[in-house]
């Protein structure tokens, strides 16, 4: 059976959602390693970069928590990937019955086919209405995300302003706030491609 | 789908194949019913391809609950990659196959359906009142395959043994058996790997009253022609592809 194109950009999508996420868990990752850092630096700033210090654990909580969204995403994503395979079966079994329901037009026992077709057209629905249901879920997880990183961004716009008050420190902290901005915008990128990917299927 | 009754007693069998609207690049098979009052087995469903066609031309002679059994010779998709759509058409179905090729038929498609395993020496099965006997001919092509025998019907189905590929519309029966012969020599020496397993076949089934010969492919034999085919298949070298 030759897939039709919503059916093959439907694989895509769900495909692509675990490629995308591979990527923001390791930029979760850098943003642990780079709070953790900015935790040594502050550290030993002292007072200079008393206001850092508060931040950067907060940057932290906010990485282990992407990481812990991720996890449960991909997870999600896997089971939404099974869910595709399975609605391409049935609609593949659904589209045969159908066809053979025309092909035996005239024949003494074309008529107990009808049965068959509608049950194949009801679990053919069904899985088309739970991809959706579950669709809409997923990208509300993925929102999750996309709020953590623009809160991510938000903290390194302060780390930055607290930064400038560290006087020696102040380049390495600024730097420790860039990677975290930089993440957060990739994070951001990626979950938002996820997003768009998935969007037409979702609940209308 | 072209339907060929092949035998009519108190149950019947059909033979269907020359599918016109086969894509060109799969081969063309032979599928096989038999029908008795209120069943119907499936012998050697076929492939994806064709089982919409094949389903609308078993419904000239069953409705869909009563196609209660399958069989596959063996696991080659020809044979059977048309079980998942089965699986899902069929409420109440057995398909009875080879045991050794459960775990890989299965990767077809096998839910609702339940699998029947054959064991390697064979069995008989029973649809109503008749009884089919299911004889090992292994390492014909496949490591582990079975032909049915209905000894009423007088007819063997043969699988892979027997098999010739035709030109599309050709007749379902043999007619001139020296002609027929060229079309069969390669596949059987290429395809079949073992003399001894050929020998051992071929004693078995010589013991068979058959009226008829029914191969997954081509055409089949009747009358002569079945012992003028054993005849010829027993002088034939085969396991030539090495
Ligand atoms: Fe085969």
């Amino acid at each position: 059976m030759i897939m039709n194109s919503q059916t093959k950009s439907q694989f895509i999508a769900v495909a692509s959602i675990t490629s995308e996420l591979s990527a923001v868990m390791v930029v979760a990752k850098e943003i642990s390693l780079a709070a953790a850092n900015a935790k040594a630096i502050a550290f030993r700033a002292g007072d200079k970069a008393k206001g850092f210090q508060p931040i950067t654990d907060f940057i932290n909580e906010l990485a282990k928590e992407t990481i812990e969204l991720v996890t449960n995403i991909n997870v999600y994503a896997l089971l939404l990937y099974r869910l595709t395979v399975n609605e391409y079966r049935r609609t593949a079994a659904y589209n045969r019955f159908e066809q053979a329901g025309k092909l035996a037009t005239g024949a003494r026992y074309a008529d107990s086919m009808q049965e068959p077709i509608a049950h194949a057209r009801t679990i053919m629905q069904d899985c088309q209405r739970q991809f959706k249901r579950d669709v809409t879920q997923l990208l509300g997880q993925l929102e999750a995300v996309m709020h953590h990183a623009r809160a991510a961004r938000v903290i390194a716009a302060n780390s930055r302003i607290e930064a400038s008050q560290a006087g020696e420190y102040l380049q390495s902290l600024q730097a420790v706030a860039e990677s975290v901005d930089k993440a957060a915008h990739t994070i951001h990128d990626n979950v938002q491609r996820c997003r768009i990917a998935l969007s037409i299927y979702r609940n209308s | 789908m072209k339907m060929t009754k092949i035998y009519e007693g108190a149950h019947q069998w059909v033979m269907f194949g020359r599918d016109e609207n086969k894509p060109d690049n799969i081969i063309d098979s032979n599928q096989y019913i038999v029908r008795t009052a209120n069943k119907c087995l499936l012998l050697e469903p076929g492939g994806t391809e064709l089982f919409a066609p094949m389903m609308a031309a078993v419904l000239h002679h069953a409705p869909v609950e009563q196609i209660t059994d399958l069989f596959a010779s063996h696991q080659d998709p020809d044979v059977i990659s048309s079980l998942g759509l089965w699986d899902q058409a069929l409420s109440n179905a057995k398909l009875h196959a080879p045991a050794l090729w459960e775990g890989y038929i299965r990767h077809f498609g096998c839910e609702s359906v339940e699998y029947v395993p054959i064991p390697d020496n064979g069995e008989t099965i029973k649809i109503e009142s008749v009884e089919l006997q299911i004889i090992p001919a292994h390492y014909l092509h496949s490591p582990c395959g079975f032909h049915v025998y209905d000894p009423v019907a007088k007819i063997l189905m043969c699988g892979s043994v027997g098999s010739a590929f035709e030109a599309p519309n050709s007749p379902v029966f043999v007619e001139r058996f020296d002609v027929h012969v060229e079309k069969m020599r390669y596949y059987h020496q290429r395809m079949m790997p073992s003399n001894q397993a050929k020998r051992a076949w071929i004693d078995k089934v010589r013991n068979l009253d058959i009226d008829i010969l029914a191969p997954q492919h081509g055409r089949m034999f009747k009358g002569d022609d079945v012992k003028r085919f054993l005849d010829w298949f027993d002088s034939l070298q085969v396991g030539t592809g090495i």
